[in-house]
């Protein structure tokens, strides 16, 4: 079962555009100030269109996991409207946040049994997600049994479980090393193309960024401003080669620029 | 030709070769040998103790000879001290039943409603700053001399670390893993069931094995006051005391630690068999 949002992977709107109705998620004039007066983001304005996938990069500490924070709920903006279908959000944290006390198959169902599935159905569908993140024969161990990247893909396969239309990553990778975290990517890529969700990625790291995404966006440092946009023209399925081209050094050279006046301005 | 100043003292180091992994037999040898050999050093110091007490006094000290003559080698005592250490033990019982679920539900309340934890939490501190004993006599006052008021002295004795080790355990569940329940939007309950228990578990349990410890030593205190109904094994060692027989006032101290010792073992046990396999103080 695919949401309907997600299966019209339509053309790219134009960049100004601001019908609701069309983008998959969608800041309008997003400012968000916290109790204490200190303003985390000021006037964001970004559409992502169904089946995009838009990575947003800034300095530390610019609002970027605030974004997400928003856009799902979690907290709410001062300012500005949000459009999104909450009921169909998937959601990844900086760490895995698996439930220690249970085994990666019933970590895996927990999201299914919180929305009331049917208990064959999400041990089914469990399994499935499980396979697809290559953790069969790991069902039953406990997560603390786990590596880094091992963990990661369990919480992948929570959150994809839900196949949801629209997922927010809050730096997933951020903290597994270079090869496991390129083996992630491309793993990613795969599950994209699969369950063709529309996506918004937060990281550190603009050769992912750039990997992953249609489309990257640069902030300022806070209050938090979008300062910078880049499409990501490279045919899809990206592949790991893509990584050693010139193109490819030549759109991270230009987001780096872009990111080192974000950090000064 | 050396480019660099450093005087170097170059030495040889040798490898270290793999030493064999003791046999079980050694392993639990060397488990077992050290408080084997502290007991034995503990009843050298006892007999030391005891040979330098002036002859009229030495009763305070029996012999192992006489404590196996006197108390343990008799069918008689040995029932007595087995009967009083069921009549404890059901009193230390039937305390935690009534702390454990009181202050479960006092954590949890606690942990809801910042107002109730702001509002009892001083009393629970001010309640474990009371000496338990001095309020014996008023609830002799009040309740008589039965079974109840031995229970509710025990429940007294083991009440706070209960709700106190519970609501730091819910406090302290994973941030994000609230917010993942929050995104499901998962009710206030099942979040406490689901997240909220397990992840508390570890650190109640440390609380619970306090309690079970404290809830022996509370019935027996208890029943130092109240030396009526089906004796225990308190009341044991007054009516040795009373009676002289110290032999036997010793069994019933033996028996005492080591109910205390066997529920407070029960309780791990039982937490280790409920969270070695997740948590990060469980065995691999």
């Amino acid at each position: 079962m695919t949401t309907s949002l997600a299966q019209t992977k339509t053309d790219k709107a134009p960049a100004n555009d601001r019908l609701p109705g069309n983008a998959a998620l969608m800041f309008d004039a997003v400012s968000m100030t916290f109790p204490d007066g200190t303003q985390a983001l000021d006037t964001v304005t970004l559409a992502i269109q169904p089946g995009e996938f838009v990575s947003i990069v800034g300095p530390s500490g610019c609002g970027k996991s605030t974004l997400l924070k928003l856009a799902s709920g979690l907290e709410s903006h001062t300012s500005g409207d949000i459009w999104v279908d909450r009921d169909s959000l998937g959601y990844t944290f900086q760490d895995a946040t698996l439930l220690p006390w249970r085994k990666v198959l019933a970590n895996v169902e927990l999201l299914m049994e919180l929305r009331g599935f049917d208990p064959a159905e999400r041990r089914r569908i469990a399994l499935e997600q499980i396979e697809l993140v290559g953790l069969t024969g790991f069902e039953n161990h406990y997560p603390r049994r786990l590596s880094g990247g091992m963990k990661m893909r369990a919480s992948l396969a929570r959150s994809l479980a839900l196949n949801p239309a629209v997922f927010l990553f809050d730096e997933p990778f951020g903290a597994l090393d270079e090869i496991t975290r390129e083996r992630l990517n491309d793993e990613l890529i795969a599950l994209y193309t699969r369950q063709k969700f529309t996506g918004l990625f937060i990281t550190h790291s603009i050769p992912e960024a750039v990997y992953l995404s249609t489309k990257v966006v640069v902030m300022s440092k806070r209050p938090g401003r979008i300062v910078a946009s880049f499409d990501i023209a490279f045919p899809e399925p990206r592949t790991p080669e893509l990584r050693y081209t010139s193109g490819f050094a030549e759109v991270c050279g230009e987001i780096s620029l872009a990111l080192r006046n974000a950090m000064e301005g | 030709m050396a480019r660099s100043q450093h005087k170097l003292a170059t030495e040889r180091y040798l490898a270290r070769p793999v030493v064999a992994r003791p046999s079980v037999s050694q392993r639990s040898a060397a488990a077992l040998l050290p408080p084997l050999l502290m007991g034995v050093l503990v009843v050298i110091a006892y007999i030391w103790t005891r040979s330098g007490l002036e002859t009229h006094r030495q009763f305070l000290m029996p012999t192992l000879e006489g404590l196996w003559t006197q108390a343990f080698s008799q069918p008689a005592v040995l029932s007595q001290l087995f009967n009083a250490a069921a009549t404890t033990l059901s009193i230390a019982l039937a305390g935690l039943a009534i702390s454990i679920p009181i202050g479960m539900l006092l954590g949890v309340v606690m942990f809801r409603f910042q107002v109730m934890e702001k509002a009892i939490f001083p009393y629970l501190v001010a309640l474990q700053s009371i000496p338990i004993l001095a309020i014996i006599p008023l609830l002799q006052s009040a309740l008589g001399f039965g079974f109840l008021p031995k229970v509710l002295i025990v429940a007294l004795f083991t009440f706070f670390s209960i709700p106190t080790t519970l609501l730091l355990g819910l406090k302290s569940v994973d941030r994000s893993i609230i917010d993942l329940f929050r995104l499901q939007k998962a009710g206030w309950p099942t979040m406490l069931i689901k997240a909220g228990f397990p992840s508390a578990a570890p650190t109640l349990f440390a609380g619970l094995r306090i309690s079970a410890g404290l809830a022996v030593i509370g019935a027996i205190v208890s029943e130092l006051f109240f030396l009526s109904g089906p004796g225990g094994l308190g009341q044991m060692l007054i009516n040795a005391k009373i009676d002289f027989k110290y032999e036997q006032m010793y069994a019933a101290l033996l028996v005492s630690s080591m109910l205390s010792i066997s529920v407070y073992l029960l309780f791990s046990w039982l937490g280790n068999r409920l969270f070695s396999e997740w948590h990060e103080s469980g065995g691999r």
